[in-house]
């Protein structure tokens, strides 16, 4: 299981220095200079130089991808072109923000999704699956930045009950401004939980062990939860795991529409203003985050399913 | 131990919390909030910002040794007023200025009295750090004549000094002491003179200020200055509508300030004018832009007054390169018929005929992707394709945009500058040989190649830096924008005022008529 895990944990660092190389190349690639996002587009020739040469963008190409290599594989990032603050300090700053609106929101998606496929599951093909099947329909067609604004308009503009951006200071305000982002994510989680909820409980409950389990007079609800359940969630688990990539990456939009600091909105502006270094770092936690994530879902399929633990 | 039960009436509680509570408050009593269009704050210092929102929080800290008007620039010499300094005088040759400096005036967080030292260290740091105007660089010695005298010794005369440079960010007066010790780490706990004092920098959220209680002035009347960042266009006009925000940076494109009344008929807005001068430069490199006829030709064919209307109320008119409320600025009656460019499609046309493209032309532009700039492409886009001028316009992110213009990429590009009411700022950034823009990035923003690739204005410019008087300076001025008008390789398009919106339970205390984009709160009161 050590081995197995620590392999897996290996895969971490050939995925993580693709990924930072393509970065490196792409943001080298595009049009746009720090120099003049820097220091403005009237500043002269000397000015723009003076910065470059300053902040190493005057080396050869090769040079500036060993240093960044170098740094990368150090953890040290250096400082933002923009406003040198310690890149260390602006994810420190910004990336507990994304972590706790990807946890709220799978959780908020969790909590709504997976009784309304239990329900539409049991209720097959009447009212109340065919009225989820219409929400997953929106659910999969409506941008959660689209839905962010509306929730924002009517919730917080209208009717006031919530704030209308920020991250709000300490664990209860911090609640209170985290709701609408995180339902904004979390309403779209859920059509797309639920439907794979209700679609993965079905084909197990045809099962014949569910059916022995009926005959020999279980009472639904332990058939549903005990038999039911309990094997759809292989399934469910996987589509677990891709909401939170989804959400993460969901959140670089709804951290915009909401005003809250992260990871997201850290990239967008650093994308635009080509603070390099910025969006590396970015990017590499991006990366990181996603290939833990698919770690961890490994690991909750070797706690879920007795036999891959024994092929493991 | 956390059973289920209790974990659920958590989560309840904490979402009833939320569900019930009372309709969120505007700002706080005694807290002006303002929110400005950026992701977060990147420096405090002075002399080291570069983004413009920074300068809100800036403007509040610190101070200049002479004052401009509230809600303005200071045009002509007379239109200063003491500020750190209070007194003032100049040699004839307007080369030596000795400042004889307010004396009990305290920095923030106990760093003791403003002496010459400190006024020193200012404007020497803003020449050699060197970024901003080259204005800066005119400046040969200062000297610390006295604990309260301040003599600055200029390689040129400069009748205009108080508002080219003394009024200007870079110079304004930090304490030498706190510099000193806190190195780079001045730029996130700046240390002034200002009504305002840091309390916080926070990179992601913005930057909070207080009052400053040993102030020398008026004291601020406002406790509490909040200068927030909020990027995207909605979450900023939602938080100001929800009154969240008290103020809040507006968007300057086509029917918004409209779209804005109809929401909140109430809301005021504070404009400055002229804002953002904007200029089309005609790339002189690129075919057929060298031929004069062709340039006369899509300066008659632009409708400027249709891009006014299209940007109410926030355009103006202009007809040289300065707008006519500067010194240097023309009326259109003041200029020589000739060189109006009224617009005329005709007349295009026919100059067009004349320059053998009876058929019309093709020309590749690049624009921005930031509505201002977007917004009068487009528009010029449409006017020219009546005169047979079709634009080819490829919109690009707001770097790549300004990169490529640097890399003498574009043809006919559009430069957004807030300047002030100095007429060599303009000179110098655009129209002189020295800032000639070159393929490899290394050169200025004179996009035109203008004294380069054709006679310029260099020895003009060269005589009205000479000028120790400011008629004498302003007239000198007027010569240069009509030799630009007459070569036409650039050309100025109507203003765009920088607009704020402003919660009517805010009083600032004066009117915004013009000056930077970012002005001062001490007078502001909250009367609602």
């Amino acid at each position: 299981m050590a081995r197995y895990l620590l392999l897996r944990l290996l895969d971490l660092v050939p995925t993580v220095f693709l990924v930072l190389t393509l970065v490196f190349i792409a943001m080298r690639i595009l049009p746009g200079d720090p120099a003049l996002a820097a220091l403005g587009a009237n500043a002269d020739g000397g000015q723009l130089e003076a910065f470059r040469e300053r902040m190493g963008l005057n080396d050869p190409l090769w040079l500036q991808y060993v240093h960044f290599l170098w740094d990368a594989v150090r953890l040290d990032f250096g400082n933002s072109l923009m406003s040198n603050i310690p890149i260390s300090t602006l994810i420190a700053n910004n990336l507990p923000h994304t972590v706790y609106l990807t946890i709220v929101s799978v959780a908020l998606g969790l909590f709504i999704g997976i009784p309304l496929g239990l329900y539409a599951a049991t209720q097959r093909n009447k009212l109340p699956d065919n009225a989820l099947r219409i929400y997953s329909l929106i659910g999969y067609s409506v941008p959660d930045f689209y839905l962010g604004a509306i929730l924002l308009i009517v919730f917080s503009l209208n009717l006031g009950w919530f704030p209308i951006n920020g991250a709000g200071e300490g664990f209860w305000d911090g609640l209170h401004h985290i709701f609408l982002p995180a339902l904004s994510l979390a309403l779209l989680k859920s059509a797309f939980l639920g439907r794979l909820t209700r679609t993965s409980l079905l084909e197990v409950l045809g099962r014949d062990y569910v059916r022995t389990a009926r005959a020999k007079g279980a009472r639904e609800g332990r058939v549903i939860f005990r038999h039911g359940l309990r094997n759809a969630m292989l399934p469910l688990s996987t589509g677990i795991g891709i909401s939170i990539l989804a959400t993460l990456s969901g959140a670089v939009a709804i951290e915009l529409v909401f005003n809250r600091p992260g990871i997201g909105r850290l990239l967008i502006s650093a994308i635009q203003e080509r603070d390099y270094p910025v969006i590396q770092a970015g990017v590499m936690m991006f990366a990181t985050f996603v290939v833990l994530v698919n770690l961890l879902m490994d690991i909750v399929y070797i706690f879920i399913d007795p036999r891959i633990r024994m092929k493991s | 131990m956390i059973t289920r039960r209790t974990l659920l009436g958590t989560a309840f509680a904490a979402s009833a919390a939320g569900l019930y509570a009372p309709r969120l408050r505007a700002s706080a009593p005694d807290t002006l909030r303002f929110a400005s269009a950026a992701g977060g704050p990147r420096s405090a210092d002075p002399a080291k910002t570069t983004q413009g929102s920074d300068n809100w929080a800036v403007i509040q800290m610190f101070e200049y040794l002479a004052q401009p008007p509230d809600g303005n620039f200071g045009v002509s010499p007379d239109d200063f007023t003491p500020g750190l300094a209070t007194s003032w005088t100049t040699s004839d040759d307007a080369k030596t200025w000795v400042f004889t400096l307010r004396q009990g005036v305290q920095f923030h967080h106990g760093y003791g009295e403003m002496t010459s030292a400190d006024v020193a260290r200012s404007f020497v740091r803003a020449r050699d750090i060197s970024v901003g105007s080259a204005n800066y660089t005119n400046i040969a010695e200062v000297i610390e004549s006295g604990k309260y005298e301040v003599t600055i010794v200029l390689k040129n005369p400069d009748p205009m000094f108080l508002g080219s440079t003394v009024a200007a960010r870079h110079v304004m007066v930090i304490s030498k002491k706190a510099e000193e010790e806190l190195g780079e780490g001045f730029a996130t706990k700046p240390v002034g003179t200002g009504p305002y004092k840091l309390d916080r920098f926070d990179s992601e959220r913005g930057t909070y200020l207080s009052r400053h209680e040993d102030y020398w002035g008026e004291p601020a009347i406002i406790t509490n200055v909040e200068c927030l960042y909020i990027a995207d266009t909605t979450a900023r006009t939602l938080a100001l509508i929800s009154g969240d925000v008290d103020m809040a940076e507006g968007v300057r494109q086509p029917g918004w300030v409209p779209q804005i009344q109809a929401q909140k008929p109430d809301l005021l807005f504070d404009m400055t004018v002229p804002g953002s001068f904007n200029t089309l430069f005609f790339n002189l490199a690129k075919d057929p832009l060298q031929n004069i006829q062709v340039r006369k030709a899509i300066m008659h064919g632009i409708n400027k007054q249709e891009i006014v209307d299209a940007l109410q109320p926030m355009s103006r008119m202009v007809y040289t390169l300065n707008p006519p409320n500067y010194p240097t600025g023309f009326d259109l009656e003041e200029l020589p018929e000739d060189l109006r460019y009224e617009y005329d499609p005709d007349e295009a046309k026919r100059l067009l005929a004349d320059a053998g493209f009876a058929n019309g032309l093709t020309i590749p532009v690049n624009t921005s992707q930031r509505e201002d700039y977007s917004t009068q492409h487009l528009i010029i886009q449409e006017q020219l394709r009546q005169i047979g001028v079709t634009i080819d316009l490829t919109i690009m992110d707001h770097s790549a945009y300004h990169a490529t213009n640097r890399q003498n990429l574009n043809t006919l590009n559009i430069n957004s500058s807030s300047l002030p009411p100095v007429p060599l700022y303009v000179f110098n950034d655009y129209a002189v040989s020295a800032a000639n823009m070159k393929e490899d990035g290394s050169g200025g923003a004179n996009y035109s190649h203008y004294g380069v690739l054709m006679p310029g204005v260099d020895d003009l410019v060269a005589e009205m830096l000479q000028t120790t008087t400011f008629d004498d300076y302003v007239a000198k001025g007027r010569e240069v924008e009509l030799q630009i008008q007459r070569d036409l390789p650039m050309g100025g398009l109507p203003t765009l005022s920088y607009l704020v919106v402003r919660n009517p339970r805010i009083d600032l205390g004066y009117e915004v008529q013009g000056g930077y984009a970012y002005w001062r709160f001490c007078k502001a009161s909250i009367v609602g």
